[in-house]
């Protein structure tokens, strides 16, 4: 297909948080016609008070767009979309794309991709890292999963959200990327929260500690955001830590299953699960500060 | 009592021989054909079926690998629950998730069975020589009604409580017999690699408090370089595995039984999944630059 003929495309989108509603929006901007699908239909309001149509369900979504974009929680959530009852696949018409932009597990995201194979519909898993504030400036980072043919269809619209975007592979890839970037960030804030308690521990001023740190080795995305939160104890989410704590389940799972060993992941989980445990899940990660000091 | 047992494997075979030992009427029935043999020899009734050896027997047990075994010999077709009359008991001894045997227990009871979650402890050696250690969810009634059957197969009986109580139990005893193996191999390797005769070592902390059935039984298979399963590494992970989601649903922190996964993890990964647990030892060896052959 020529990019000129797909160059204002018809959009169908599912999953209205902190990241889908600002991805939307920008989407539109760049001229493209969008749809949507919510679950729950009161998530929608803002964007069909925008002009942007509600469709009653994931099929009748498919059916009216050339590629669909998902972004929500979990595994389950993704393939009942895809092929639960009046979902998805029973809308696209051949050659369509769905495109999962919600962090899931590998071996979900490559059936997924075998199944729509099948019927002859496109799929891309195309994670971001970047959280709501990168969704808002259009400056995520995006892996994607998916055949070079079909990522080529869909690249334009991943240049309108992000800023840097890497074919990671074939389906499936793109969460493997994104397993590897839950483990680095989360782990390192895990050892943000102990050179804080550290610090703190000393009668040390942190901020301090935050800020010459920055300049050096040590410094690092985590340390300059999630750093500043440890400093200034502002615990609101950023990124729920329920979500982190989701992704963890995912990645140990997948250590298990390949017999790769993770060490230093596996203690940051139990942190993780100590965290859920004191009730703060819907709190920023950050709060892997507070399972210090209990 | 009539009897039937489902899953013949390492641990099921032995189990079952003891039954007919101790009297009871066996029936029993496996996927694989050739796993039912010794038991045919030994007298044991032939069925086609998990749903015949419901039909033949009010009690049955199953000794299978996973949660999804559990479930297909219980309620999938040609199941237990096809061939049960009412008020049939099943026991369950694999080793399977808590929430997966109360699951289990429910969707049976629907049906009008009541289910015993019954993992053991003891290993091969404990099943020949009928010395198990067996921890028992579910109903007391039931339990007493079968605790004969439990007799003729193990030596500690203790019901913990109710459904899924006694994969709790046996999760406690993974974490603690996983973690002890590996401390167990770590100390040796120390030992060793510092110069030190291991046996020593052992002989002399047997009498201590680090003393432990793992000191000195899987200890003295390290030393001896005996890595034959047993239970196989893999198992382990598995086990393990199933206490780590447990803690992630629960939102507990088990950084001990964290690690010790990790190394099961890697164990498998290097092709030692198929031996023997004591072979942590090697990946210790390898670890610390050493061959670990």
């Amino acid at each position: 297909m020529n990019g000129a003929r797909e160059k204002h495309m018809k959009i169908g989108f599912i999953g209205l948080g902190v990241m889908g509603e600002p991805m939307v929006r920008h989407l539109r901007v760049a001229g493209h016609d969008l749809a949507v699908w919510a679950r729950r239909p009161e998530s929608a309001a803002a964007l069909v008070a925008e002009g942007v149509p509600l469709c009653a369900t994931p099929s009748e979504l498919a059916a009216r767009s050339a590629v669909v974009i998902t972004i929500v929680t979990a595994s389950a959530d993704v393939e009942g979309l895809a092929f639960g009852p009046e979902g998805l696949a029973a809308g696209f018409a051949p050659g369509s794309i769905h495109v999962d932009m919600s962090t899931i597990a590998p071996a979900t995201a490559r059936s997924l991709a075998a199944r729509y194979a099948e019927r002859g519909i496109g799929w891309v898993d195309a994670p971001v890292s970047g959280g709501g504030q990168g969704a808002r400036d259009a400056t995520l980072a995006i892996m994607a999963g998916a055949e070079d043919e079909t990522l080529a269809r869909v690249r334009p619209l991943f240049e309108v959200l992000g800023k840097r975007i890497v074919h990671i592979g074939p389906p499936g890839a793109g969460q493997v990327a994104k397993a590897c970037n839950q483990m680095i960030m989360v782990s390192t804030i895990q050892a943000c929260a102990e050179a804080v308690s550290l610090a703190n521990a000393h009668g040390v001023d942190v901020a301090a500690v935050r800020q010459a740190l920055m300049g050096g080795s040590a410094g690092s995305r985590v340390l300059e955001v999630m750093g500043a939160k440890m400093v200034e104890r502002d615990f609101a989410a950023g990124v729920e830590a329920r979500l982190h704590h989701k992704d963890f389940a995912i990645l140990m799972d997948e250590s298990a299953r390949l017999g790769a060993p993770l060490p230093v992941a596996a203690q940051v989980w139990q942190q993780l699960n100590a965290l859920l445990g004191a009730g703060w899940g819907r709190e920023d990660t950050a709060s892997l500060l507070r399972v210090l000091e209990r | 009592m009539e009897v039937g047992f489902i899953g013949l494997g390492l641990m099921g075979r032995p189990m079952a021989l003891n039954l007919i030992k101790a009297g009871h009427r066996v029936h029993v029935w496996s996927r694989r054909r050739e796993s039912m043999q010794a038991l045919l020899d030994a007298g044991a009734g032939d069925c086609a079926s998990a749903a015949e050896v419901a039909r033949h027997a009010a009690v049955t047990i199953s000794m299978v690998a996973d949660a999804p075994d559990v479930e297909q010999v219980t309620r999938g077709l040609n199941g237990v629950a096809d061939g049960a009359g009412t008020g049939h008991i099943h026991i369950d001894m694999s080793t399977i998730a808590p929430a997966a045997a109360q699951s289990i227990a429910a969707r049976l009871a629907e049906r009008g069975i009541v289910a015993l979650d019954a993992p053991v402890s003891g290993g091969e050696p404990g099943a020949i020589a009928a010395t198990l250690t067996i921890m028992v969810g579910g109903d007391a009634d039931a339990c007493a009604r079968v605790q004969p059957l439990f007799e003729a197969m193990g030596k500690s009986i203790t019901r913990i409580g109710d459904a899924g109580a006694g994969q709790v139990a046996k999760a406690c005893n993974q974490i603690i017999t996983g973690v002890g193996v590996a401390s167990v191999a770590e100390a040796l390797n120390f030992a060793t690699r510092s110069g030190v005769d291991g046996a020593k070592v052992r002989e002399a902390l047997l009498g201590g408090f680090a003393y432990s059935r793992i000191l000195e039984n899987h200890g003295q298979r390290m030393l001896q370089r005996n890595f034959k399963p047993g239970f196989k590494a893999w198992m382990h992970q598995k086990d393990v595995r199933i206490v780590m989601d447990e803690a992630h649903r629960l939102g507990l922190a088990l950084p001990t039984a964290a690690a010790t996964m990790q190394l099961f993890n890697a164990m498998v990964g290097c092709g030692l999944g198929e031996d023997d647990s004591v072979a942590m030892l090697k990946l210790f060896e390898r670890m610390s630059g050493g061959a670990g052959e």
